[in-house]
């Protein structure tokens, strides 16, 4: 106590923030948080939200590939257009949720694998170009398919409804389901990535060599990075549709996968929270700028992208970090009270 | 007259300081051998005086302070610097790679007969002027990046560990040509060298570098004759 | 329809991706890096010479203009924003390239709105025929101009020391500094060029799918596909790749049912990945030298 007094209330914020208890108390109170908006939140609130842990999910799986192992993708709309599509069918024709959801997932790390295996011996360039090919050709293909995708037109479903039990309205049912998903797959995420798997992937993205050389088999880890993207993005395309109702072509289309990589970039890479954040601003900025002048968030999106990358490279997230560290350390010179939680939060982030 | 004097340099990368105020000089037609342990801070030395990271202190330069000038003006004065291990451009041919070297001259005849000066020295090089440079051998490659540096016809050659990563045979090649050098094109020299006895047998001049600092310099002859010198710093 | 005529129109749409596909080799050339913005740049630089022809220039007069602004505009973009990035990982610079092609987008839609507009062609558009093929002036205007371009590109860099000191800055900027070369003037010259050869492929394109801020986005795809496949330091084997492509899209969408006319698209990226897995230095390049 004496001592939280001397260090003054930013050694006392930084001591009790870097404690374990005091991180579960948070994750809680944020989980509980999440949890009861949708209880005083309109329909609309609820849809957007959940929108925002649809595409996160999609960005956390693309930072998988993108941001550990270092490979850009440009494709990644294909699998959220598939794991959508997955969802359209099965519900249209009655099917339980569960089995077009592990159908989505299917689909999913089949195509992930066989558009990988070939991709991966590419490097740099020739790979984003590689994916780039995918959702130029899912889109014509889903248009084609007609029977199965509902052509331009699109599937237009209803989705899980409420149990009469819970009393809930569909869309509060929908959203927590989708945020019920969604921290699963975060949870998975972040095991894949605290681990081995995590470690190689950094070790290719710093230097494919010197992974080679220490006896990392880089392309198939390079694979399995490609995979992780393309489940979670048919993940993130199968809650999107839970949510929203509705698939058409445009879920395909590469204007979608640029976006999503402008939104990881902007959140910022090799972060949750920059996932999320990323999310939130490809959903809600053009509810802002549209708003004003119809067509005006490509502008924004591309003025947002170059200055984050000119202003603050680590993305939101990273600028957000900064701000907490920078918060936390007290103005006298270098208090090592301030030191060790910031690290910490760079390590975990 | 000394062509270069380096006073009390201080540079680094980022916040660490590598080298913390080093004294050098190179005497107009002479060469200087700077050796030191492994991390000792020759190739910082280098790369500072070639203006590839920040520095502090005084650089002069035939007469000129080059300080703060970037790397390309300090290559235009007259100094080439053949780096460790990446004297050439890779994809290449052998023969562009000679020319990149004497681009900003202008007296094309001159720069014709450097050419074939270049390749009557060194025979590997003619046989496969038209190869990529990526493609050739460590010691061909090493060849082509001293002619490339030679084609700017310049008044300092620096010369980054030239030994590193070849045979014995052919280093001694690579060193027996430097000596030519220096009479033949009338080039002074700054060599940087692991193998403190090859460096020394090209040398007039000597500066060992220990973290940072000189900790000995003087005429090469006397360096060598140095027993404890050699055994505290030079390990032979 | 026989089998000529669809040579014939698979060239012209193959000459298409082949400028803007020139565009890209010359920006990889004298920099190393795929510009993913070089299609929004052309388009911009169309829209100028539209709405300079609008307010009454002669056409010719304004895609001059419009080249000489697009070679500035090259300039002033590396200059300003892609300096910034110069020598970082290829995630970067994809990036920040993708970035600028959404801001470009996004500037077009803003001043022309993203309706469809007309341009008028530099060339007649008077049908020519040979035997029972018919084509347009256009059709062989556009492959005249391309065919000099290349011609002069080639020029260019083979036979002029301009050229070669954008080959070894490209090659490595670091190395080329110690040789004396100004690094940042021939990326900025590098750039430039792009701007110019881009905005001359949009400006013959534009006529013929009509001028729109999206005119150029599956082009660019296909430019990208076909220089990948002439192997991105050959403008030679970029400009063959990208008629192959042409003629073998066509053929393919007319000829194979399962394709059909909506799925031809695909066939260059198809084409694109078998041949990147077989021989990932393209058909023309050389195989880039790894350093360890």
């Amino acid at each position: 106590m004496t001592r939280v007094a001397q260090e003054g209330w930013r050694g006392g914020l930084a001591k009790l923030t870097a404690r374990r208890t005091t991180r579960w108390v948070l994750g809680a109170v944020a989980a509980a948080v999440l949890v009861a908006i949708p209880f005083n939140a309109s329909p609309y609130t609820n849809l957007q939200l959940a929108l925002v842990i649809a595409l996160a999910v999609s960005l956390r799986g693309m930072d998988v590939l993108t941001g550990h192992a270092g490979q850009v993708t440009l494709g990644q709309s294909a699998f959220f257009g598939i794991g959508a599509y997955s969802g359209g069918y099965g519900f249209a024709h009655g099917w339980p949720a569960p089995l077009s959801f592990l159908l989505a997932v299917v689909l999913c790390v089949i195509a992930g694998v066989i558009v990988a295996i070939p991709a991966v011996r590419l490097r740099g360039f020739a790979f984003g170009v590689i994916t780039l090919a995918l959702p130029v050709v899912m889109a014509p293909l889903a248009i084609r398919l007609d029977w199965l995708t509902g052509g331009p037109v699109g599937l237009a479903v209803t989705t899980v409804q409420a149990p009469a039990w819970s009393g809930l309205a569909d869309d509060q049912w929908q959203y927590l389901l989708v945020l019920a998903v969604g921290a699963v797959m975060f949870l998975l995420a972040h095991n894949l990535l605290a681990g081995r798997v995590g470690r190689a992937l950094t070790l290719i993205r710093t230097s494919e060599i010197a992974a080679s050389s220490v006896g990392i088999p880089v392309q198939r880890y390079k694979v399995l990075a490609f995979t992780v993207a393309a489940a979670y993005g048919g993940v993130g395309g199968w809650l999107y549709l839970t949510a929203v109702h509705y698939i058409g072509v445009d879920s395909l289309a590469l204007t979608l996968s640029i976006s999503m990589l402008v939104a990881l970039v902007v959140g910022g890479v090799r972060s949750p929270l920059g996932c999320v954040i990323g999310a939130a601003f490809y959903i809600l900025v053009p509810n802002i700028t549209d708003k004003a002048t119809p067509g005006r968030s490509a502008l924004f999106f591309g003025v947002a992208l170059l200055i984050v990358l000119f202003v603050v490279p680590s993305g939101l997230s990273g600028a957000l970090r900064a701000g907490w560290s920078r918060l936390l350390a007290s103005p006298r010179p270098a208090t090592p009270a301030a030191a060790p939680p910031s690290a910490e939060q760079h390590a975990s982030a | 007259m000394a062509l270069l004097e380096i006073r009390d340099l201080r540079a680094g990368y980022g916040a660490a300081e590598v080298l913390h105020g080093v004294t050098l000089t190179v005497e107009e037609g002479g060469t200087t051998a700077l050796l030191g342990a492994n991390g000792a801070g020759k190739t910082t030395t280098l790369r500072a005086l070639c203006g590839m990271i920040a520095r502090r202190g005084e650089i002069v330069f035939d007469g000129q302070d080059i300080t703060s000038l970037s790397t390309e003006r300090i290559a235009r004065l007259g100094v080439a610097h053949v780096p460790q291990g990446r004297g050439t451009l890779a994809n290449l041919s052998v023969r562009d790679n000679l020319l990149v070297g004497a681009l900003l001259r202008r007296d094309r005849p001159a720069v014709r007969a450097d050419l074939e000066r270049c390749l009557a020295m060194f025979p590997a090089l003619a046989k496969r002027i038209k190869a990529a440079a990526g493609t050739m051998s460590g010691g061909e490659q090493q060849m082509l990046a001293v002619c490339r540096a030679l084609m700017s016809r310049p008044k300092l050659l620096v010369l980054d560990e030239p030994s590193l990563g070849l045979a014995p045979v052919i280093t001694r090649r690579v060193f027996d040509a430097l000596v030519g050098l220096r009479a033949e094109w009338g080039v002074s020299m700054l060599v940087v060298e692991q193998n403190a006895t090859l460096a020394l047998s090209v040398a007039d001049w000597a500066s060992v570098l220990e973290s940072g600092r000189v900790a000995v310099a003087g005429p090469a002859a006397e360096i060598v004759g140095r027993d404890d010198v050699r055994r505290a710093y030079l390990g032979t | 329809m026989n089998i000529v005529q669809q040579v014939i129109d698979g060239m012209t749409t193959g000459s298409i991706y082949a400028a803007l596909a020139l565009a890209l080799v010359l920006v990889y050339r004298s920099t190393g890096m795929i510009n993913f913005a070089q299609g929004q740049m052309a388009v911009l630089s169309t829209y100028l010479a539209w709405a300079m022809s609008q307010t009454g220039v002669p056409i010719v007069l304004a895609v001059v203009l419009a080249v000489v602004i697009a070679i500035v505009m090259g300039a002033v973009i590396e200059r300003l924003l892609i300096r910034r990035f110069e020598g970082r990982e290829h995630l970067t610079m994809i990036i920040v390239t993708v970035g600028l092609m959404t801001t470009i987008n996004g500037v077009v839609i803003w001043i022309w709105g993203a309706d469809l507009k007309t341009i008028a062609s530099l060339f007649p558009s008077d049908a020519l025929g040979l035997g029972s093929a018919r084509f347009t002036v256009h059709d062989v205007g556009t492959v005249a101009v391309l065919v000099s371009v290349i011609v002069v590109m080639q020029v260019l860099f083979q036979r002029t020391r301009l050229g070669l000191a954008l080959r070894a800055v490209a090659d490595n900027p670091q190395s080329s500094a110690l040789s004396g070369l100004p690094i940042g003037v021939l990326l900025m010259t590098g750039w430039a060029l792009a701007g110019a050869v881009g905005s001359l492929g949009g400006v013959l394109i534009a006529p013929k799918i009509s001028l729109q801020p999206g005119m150029l986005d599956s082009v660019l795809i296909y430019a990208v596909a076909a220089a990948i496949l002439g192997g991105l330091d050959s403008p030679i084997g970029a400009v063959v790749a990208a008629w192959v492509l042409g003629v073998v899209q066509n053929l393919a969408g007319t000829y194979i049912p399962l394709v059909g006319t909506d799925l031809q698209i695909a066939v260059p990226l198809v084409i694109m990945a078998v041949v990147l897995l077989i021989r990932p230095q393209g058909l023309f390049g050389r195989r880039e030298v790894m350093r360890v």
